[in-house]
């Protein structure tokens, strides 16, 4: 795979001009994979530190040394610090009495929030729990009825007999801020008194670089409560994954960040996945799921074994 | 501004070689060094970028003469080189005509903004006195038919869609049919997103296109897209044949390479900007006053016509 270097490297000794291409080298790769070139940069400065240690040696082991050592930050990139078992937190509360769990889904116009908080309900009801979805997008035209369709859908999929695993749709219907607020409040008090597990809000999109759109974001936060907020990236974006990362991280006040990423749409981009790199690079915040098509089954988790060979190919 | 920061680095690196006394070999390259860092922090192709450095380091050799002056020269390249990345030569854009059948078929990447988009151009038109109808040929994502007829029923714009009917191909014929019948001169047809990795989708646009029979098909494109632009819009452009493209969410911070790569790699003209979520968010688009604009150069009579 890492055959450009070789190209380059030839069978000579290596001067101290090598690393500076071959660390140029590299950065086009992952450029060219839609890894945004400061964090491309970042990247190559960590293999830049391992080669300076091996310059005299031969180019095979320059190659394998660049390889290694870009492969080793990628895996220590993408591989979660914390846990991301989100069922034996949900079933801890659970345990604790403390339901409902609340989880909201945030991000850029058209990334796939709906979408993919409905995959997120599937999953969850296979997992035979009661799940109440909440349509706290207020603005953008038919918001609500796509939940509702969703709901359908995933009711004639899943709805046990015994009533154990269940979905239901609780909306009201569209308006300002205020009004997302008071649907948030609203759901959760549903929720309780009707024996839902877990709330899932879904939000409208919003810009992050305007502060009008993105302040509302705390009081929302602050009436939901969510437990978890889920950032939805999507992998077609370029260079600007990396300050919607860092927008939204921020966007929840003091104290309070994202806690996963949903990366959307990997299924569109072939080897170019370099906008999770980005994502993480830029919050440190870990990848939960990934979307890979838009049916209920289309969510799976990130292997990064397979994230790093794509992107080292 | 729509790509301003580019524009602001690449108009400050040509700025800097006519500061410099000598304008020797290392300045060129350090200008085009610059150039080409700014073209790929703003998501424009790897591989375009590297033919324009280039196309860019041949012209100013050759032509670099005693007597020329450096300075116009290197800002009139570098000045072409863009405009050859947005111009795509293709002067003629769309024009609907008045007392005909004008039918727009919108095709695009899931989330690209394509029924947002659909009913501002439906208002952009009947604002200059044509009579426009809408049609919802998505009969795949859940809420499609809800979220066109809201925008249409908003902006009082004529709209025609199924719950039921899951052929989109069907509905598209249906509704082209019904407003030809009614003598609408612009019939806008919304599509699903939809991307080349998966074959049957694309089929199913070729079908939609071949009941409707566009005058015009347009790509909708997200400006944040990155290097994945190329791939998918050429895609696009062999299996629907689009003649112009909307470039959306340019309210975004996003710095909009990805869509010039869509434009280079299609020689397809991007024709209107989406500036927001709302109806009126829609600018025409004029490559050449955008680039002289973004370079502070030649006319700089409004950028937008309005
Ligand atoms: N190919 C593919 N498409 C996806 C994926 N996730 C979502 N989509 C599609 O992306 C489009 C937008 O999805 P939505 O869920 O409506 O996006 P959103 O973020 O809720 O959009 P807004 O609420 O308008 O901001 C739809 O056409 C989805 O089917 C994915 O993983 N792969
Ligand atoms: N900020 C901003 N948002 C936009 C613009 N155009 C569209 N949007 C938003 O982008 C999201 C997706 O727009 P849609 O029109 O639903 O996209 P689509 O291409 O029809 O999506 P699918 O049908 O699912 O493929 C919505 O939240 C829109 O409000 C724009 O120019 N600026
Ligand atoms: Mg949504
Ligand atoms: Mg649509």
């Amino acid at each position: 795979p890492f055959g450009f270097l070789r190209k380059y490297l030839g069978g000579k000794k290596i001067t101290r001009e090598d690393i500076t291409k071959t660390k140029s080298l590299l950065i086009d790769h992952l450029v060219k994979k839609n890894v945004a070139p400061t964090v491309a940069s970042s990247l190559a400065q960590e293999v830049e530190k391992d080669l300076s240690g091996a310059t005299t040696q031969s180019f095979t082991s320059v190659e394998e040394t660049s390889r290694k050592s870009l492969e080793k930050a990628l895996v220590k990139l993408l591989t979660p610090n914390s846990s991301i078992d989100l069922l034996k937190e949900i079933q801890k509360k659970k345990n604790n009495n403390e339901l409902p769990y609340v989880i909201s889904v945030v991000g850029v116009n058209g990334v796939g929030k709906s979408t993919n908080l409905s995959k997120l309900a599937f999953w969850l009801l296979q997992n035979n729990y009661r799940v109440l979805i909440t349509a706290c997008d207020t603005f953008r035209s038919g918001a609500v009825e796509q939940l509702n369709v969703h709901v359908n859908n995933l009711k004639k999929l899943t709805d046990s007999e015994d009533g154990i695993s269940h979905v239901e749709l609780f909306q009201g219907g569209y308006g300002g801020a205020d009004l997302v607020a008071k649907i948030a409040t609203s759901a959760i008090q549903h929720a309780k008194k009707n024996g839902f597990d877990i709330v899932l809000m879904d939000t409208a999109g919003r810009r992050h670089n305007d502060a009008h759109l993105m302040a509302p974001l705390q009081s929302f936060a602050k009436a939901a409560k969510p437990d978890k907020i889920i950032m939805v990236g999507e992998a077609l974006v370029g260079t600007d994954s990396v300050l919607q990362a860092q927008n939204f991280n921020k966007a929840f006040g003091a104290g309070r960040t994202l806690d996963f990423f949903i990366i959307s749409k990997c299924d569109t981009v072939g080897d170019l996945i370099g906008s999770m790199v980005n994502m993480v690079y830029a919050t440190g915040i870990p990848i939960l799921f990934v979307g890979t098509g838009q049916t209920y089954t289309d969510l799976r988790t990130l292997s990064v074994d397979w994230a790093v060979r794509t992107l080292m190919s | 501004m729509v790509l301003a920061d580019l524009g602001r680095r690449i108009n400050s690196a040509v700025a800097d070689v006519s500061k410099a006394n000598v304008v020797d070999e290392s300045v060129i390259s350090g200008l085009l060094k610059e150039i080409c860092n700014a073209l790929l922090e703003s998501d424009v192709n790897v591989k375009l970028v590297s033919r324009l450095r280039n196309k860019l380091k041949a012209t100013i050799d050759a032509q670099d003469k005693p007597g020329v002056n450096k300075k116009k020269l290197i800002q009139k390249a570098v000045f072409d080189e863009l405009c050859d990345l947005v111009d795509c030569h293709q002067s003629e854009i769309f024009k609907p005509k008045k007392k005909q059948t004008n039918v727009v078929m919108f095709v695009g990447l899931q989330g690209a903004g394509k029924t947002t988009s659909c009913t501002k151009l439906a208002v952009y038109y009947q604002r200059r006195g044509f009579k426009v109808g809408l049609v919802c040929a998505d009969t795949f994502r859940a809420g499609a038919f809800d979220q066109l007829k809201q925008n249409a029923t908003k902006s009082k714009i004529p709209y025609y869609g199924s719950y039921t009917e899951t052929d989109p191909v069907k509905v598209a014929f249906d509704g082209v049919e019904k407003f030809k019948k009614e003598k609408f001169e612009i019939i806008i047809v919304d599509t699903s997103g939809r991307h080349r990795q998966e074959a049957e989708l694309f089929e199913e646009m070729v079908q939609i296109g071949e009941a409707v029979k566009p005058n015009q098909t347009i790509m909708v494109l997200d400006a944040s897209i990155g290097q994945a632009a190329e791939a998918q819009s050429k895609a696009f452009k062999e299996s629907s044949n689009f003649g112009a493209i909307i470039l959306t969410k340019l309210d975004g911070h996003a710095k909009g390479g990805g869509a010039i790569s869509a434009v280079a790699a299609t020689e397809t003209p991007i024709a209107f900007i989406g500036t927001g979520e709302h109806v009126h968010d829609l600018e025409t688009f004029s490559p050449r006053q955008f680039i002289s604009k973004l370079l502070g150069i030649g006319d700089i009579q409004g950028l937008m016509e309005h």
